[in-house]
């Protein structure tokens, strides 16, 4: 017995063995690798005689204000916290109305509505790049220039390219939320509203004391991965405002786009790893956070 | 009494109407947009007197897009690495996914508890120490080097969603099968795999899609634009020529968002149910 169990187990690995492989060399050998070069003061001058500077390159990230980590991320946090609200707002008005029981042509709408969702988003962002913030041919500044104002340029201040990035990342992220609690709403019982109007209820209590608790615990976990996204959004602001030679002179970087910038355009790898391990402890620590409360 | 009430119930389902209406409307602004450039024949798109149906129709842009060298050099790029990248992804996780979700073995809740801690990683994040293990070894720009990015970015993804639904099937037919002599490999291959077939697909969709979308490492470890993938090459078409290319742009953009398009409203029901299923919950 002892023997067979022994020749599972060898199985169960063997078998294993290519996928965990995979995972050890691409995923956690280039986390640890980042790790220690985040000790290094590697840079483009010191591609190879890289030396261990110890936890330099992390002091300089959490306790020089002026290195850009920290406002980096008081920004990721400020955009994530501006994101959600808005996100969540919306999504439960448009879920709310969306399920107006006589609307019949529901089904069209949530189709349209999808789109954003269902595009590659890369293209999604480009699109509003171009098409919507261009300052010479972006419909903004065309309607502008059409009511007689001066052109805007939209993506070149940090105020206004916070708040592209945010219109851009509800149009990416709404679709999801919607269906999400389009999907929770379906499962609450009708009897509960129709009880609740017998008793007099106003449709704000409804929605506060029927419609939230019942959706809450439906929604929570769809709401905690989308917060982890939006925290760790790259592809919004690299694209609109970052892009190696499309620089819009927009200071405004998520944590990731910061990392992605010391790396790969001012070469401080060694800085640029450091900020790597931070975000991964962060992320960490936010995920052990999730997922003890889910368990209890 | 009864008509007054029915008249108002009438106007406000009327204004919500509407209000949808004007939202959709919004919600594809620029889609609508680029669909009306992409179509557009003369260049007019500086003057101010622009309106959602071109003026003067023409499929120039597509034809540029569907026949011009560049871009069909890098959809074949990005068919092959998709189509590579996909099996390798399925061949490895499968197995293993079959043994996490069936086998009791040491060490199984700690890597199954690494992999959802490793799931919190951004890529982009060990990009630089990918680029450079994979420098000495001549595998940056080369489709090797990318294959082997892509598959081992999305190996954790498609070994947690395969063993998840893996989980939900009952293991009477299997072990019915045992008994009657099947081997593992045949279990595998001839019950497990078809009744798991909704997650396979799901995963090989989801697998397809990043590597049809990725455009950060194609274009950070790719040099010569004969190498690109459609991501990448769209992303260099916009970035350095634009002003001159924005019709040709917003044609292939249509282009390529179309599959991607067409596979999302298709598999609705699994894409989103994998997204609720395989996040969070450990």
């Amino acid at each position: 017995m002892e023997k067979k169990k022994r020749r599972e187990w060898i199985r169960s690995y063997v078998w294993s063995a290519p996928s965990l492989l995979l995972i050890g060399l691409m995923v956690v050998f280039p986390i640890l690798y980042t790790f220690y070069i985040s000790l290094t003061n590697m840079n483009v001058y010191h591609w190879f005689d890289f030396t261990l500077v110890g936890l330099d390159n992390y002091i300089r990230a959490l306790f020089v204000f002026d290195s850009g980590f920290l406002s980096a991320l008081l920004a990721t946090i400020l955009w994530t916290a501006v994101s959600m609200a808005l996100q969540l707002v919306i999504a439960f008005v448009l879920a709310n109305l969306l399920n107006i029981q006589k609307l019949r042509l529901r089904k069209l709408y949530k189709t349209i509505l999808m789109f954003p969702w269902a595009m590659p988003g890369y293209v999604g962002i480009l699109l509003w790049k171009t098409g919507m913030f261009n300052t010479q041919f972006g419909l903004l500044n065309q309607w502008l220039e059409r009511l007689g104002f001066a052109a805007v340029r939209w993506l070149s201040s940090d105020v206004s390219a916070f708040l592209c990035c945010t219109v851009v990342n509800l149009w990416l992220a709404l679709p999801f939320m919607i269906m999400i609690m389009d999907g929770a709403l379906q499962s609450i019982d009708r009897s509960y509203y129709e009880s609740a109007t017998l008793d007099g209820a106003g449709a704000f209590a409804r929605a506060k004391y029927i419609t939230i608790p019942a959706m809450r615990p439906i929604i929570a976990p769809a709401v905690i991965i989308t917060v982890f996204t939006t925290f760790k959004q790259f592809d919004v602001v690299y694209l609109l405002t970052q892009q190696a030679g499309a620089k819009t002179g927009s200071g405004f970087h998520t944590i990731l786009t910061y990392a992605y910038e010391n790396a790969f355009i001012t070469n401080n790898y060694g800085y640029s790893s450091a900020i790597s391990m931070i975000i991964f402890a962060l992320l960490l620590l936010f995920s052990a956070k999730f997922q003890l409360r889910e368990d209890a | 009494m009864m008509t007054k009430r029915k008249l108002r119930e009438g106007a406000g389902l009327t204004a919500l109407n509407l209000f949808f209406i004007a939202l959709c409307f919004l919600t594809l602004i620029p889609i609508l947009y680029a669909l009306s450039v992409s179509f557009n024949g003369s260049n007019s798109l500086l003057s101010s007197d622009f309106s959602f149906i071109p003026k003067n129709f023409t499929l120039k842009n597509y034809r540029e897009v569907l026949f011009g060298e560049n871009i069909t050099v890098w959809f074949r790029n990005t068919i092959f690495l998709a189509i590579v990248t996909v099996f390798l992804s399925l061949l490895v996780a499968v197995p293993a996914a079959y043994c996490f979700s069936r086998r009791r073995f040491p060490g199984r809740k700690a890597i199954l508890r690494c992999l959802v801690l490793l799931n919190s990683f951004p890529a982009i994040l060990s990009m630089f120490a990918i680029y450079r293990l994979l420098r000495p070894m001549g595998l940056v720009n080369t489709r090797l080097g990318l294959i082997l990015v892509y598959t081992g970015t999305m190996a954790v993804f498609s070994l947690w969603n395969t063993k998840g639904y893996f989980d939900t099937i009952p293991t009477e037919i299997e072990e019915a099968a045992r008994i009657d002599g099947a081997t593992d490999t045949q279990i595998v291959l001839k019950i497990v795999m078809p009744l798991a077939k909704p997650s396979i697909v799901t995963t090989a969709l989801q697998v397809l899609i990043y590597v049809w979308n990725e455009y950060i490492y194609a274009t950070t470890f790719l040099t010569g634009e004969s190498k690109y993938t459609l991501a990448a090459g769209l992303n260099a078409l916009q970035a350095t020529e634009m002003t001159g290319s924005w019709p040709v742009f917003a044609a292939a953009a249509i282009t390529v968002s179309l599959p991607v398009l067409v596979i999302f409203f298709l598999c609705q029901k699994y894409m989103t149910s994998g997204l609720t299923a395989g996040g969070v919950k450990g």
